[in-house]
């Protein structure tokens, strides 16, 4: 491209071409959704293999999100020095994600003072002879799935992703499949949703990302 | 009655640089550079007049003991961006 002159629709040509050229030219690598995919699959399927072959790991097994978050500052410091270009949508991004760390604290933190509380009531109901017909465990997965899916759904809705797009929707009827399961189906629905919502989105995504490497470093 | 159009931006590089900062919030030199596909020497010249002309900033700085330079698009450019586009839909016929 050089410094010439043009017409009014050579003008308008090039906006429109620049503008698209503009919009897709972010790719994100998908490492972080790949990890995180991951990580809640695993953490609900050792839970569900613990109460199904009746064994206890020495530590709770949902400690290795906590850990998760360490690659995970990497990911992000990396994947930021990397981009040349900053979109507007960026800083909205990455203040959902934060917003869905933060909820997901908060509901951990609620759901372990419920509890505390319900524990209790629960021990003394049965002492006495009842039979306890409200398990509070089997209505707890589904709030986590209705958060899963709500940052998952506006990425893939602003970032025009499909495969992110239907794995919030894949999130959204889990919720409603587990409110009506057992523990263990709700297990195995969260395992399922974390590889619908992240991990398979995230394969994409590293797929796609590969390929503009290679095409970017073909037209270098 | 026919608007001029603004010599700074009706050329075809500068309009490019312009037309990709508008998209985004700011952008590497390599990133104009990558997606104009234009030399780095013609690049250089064309942002150096948009930033005289107080259509973008430019930022230079190290990073990772390499020179980087950062470019944004300012109000008074997006302004002569709108009335360009305004100037050129004026030129094509009636909205």
């Amino acid at each position: 491209m050089d410094d010439k002159h043009l017409s009014e629709k050579e003008s308008l040509a090039l906006i429109t071409q620049m503008i698209n050229k503009a919009k897709d030219s972010y790719h994100d690598t998908g490492i972080g959704a790949m990890m995180w995919g991951a990580v809640i699959a695993i953490c609900s399927l050792v839970k569900l293999s613990e109460i199904q072959f009746g064994y206890n790991l020495p530590f709770d097994i949902y400690w290795l999100t906590l850990l998760a978050i360490i690659p995970q500052i990497f990911i992000t410091i990396r994947e930021k020095k990397e981009r040349k270009v900053k979109s507007y949508d960026d800083r909205y991004m990455d203040y959902i994600w934060l917003a869905f760390g933060i909820s997901i604290a908060l509901l951990i933190f609620i759901v372990n003072v419920i509890f505390q509380n319900f524990h209790p009531m629960a021990v003394s109901f049965r002492e006495l002879g009842g039979e306890p017909g409200f398990k509070l465990m089997e209505y707890i997965t589904p709030l986590f799935l209705l958060l899963y899916g709500m940052p998952t759904f506006i990425t893939g809705a602003a970032c025009r992703f499909k495969p992110m797009l239907w794995g919030g929707l894949f999130c959204w009827a889990c919720c409603i499949i587990t409110l009506f399961t057992t523990f263990r189906v709700d297990l195995l629905l969260t395992a399922l949703s974390a590889v619908m919502a992240w991990f398979i989105p995230g394969l994409i995504m590293e797929k796609e990302y590969r390929l503009y490497k290679k095409e970017t470093q073909m037209n270098v | 009655m026919f608007k001029d159009l603004d010599p700074i931006l009706h050329s075809q590089l500068r309009l490019a640089v312009v037309s990709l900062l508008i998209s985004v919030k700011e952008a590497e030199f390599t990133f104009l550079k990558e997606k104009t596909n234009a030399t780095a020497g013609n690049l250089s010249v064309q942002i150096q007049k948009l930033k005289d002309a107080g259509y973008i900033d430019v930022v230079k700085q190290f990073k990772d003991n390499y020179p980087q330079t950062i470019c944004r698009i300012t109000k008074h450019g997006i302004k002569a961006f709108e009335d360009y586009v305004n100037s050129l839909q004026s030129y094509l016929g009636p909205k």
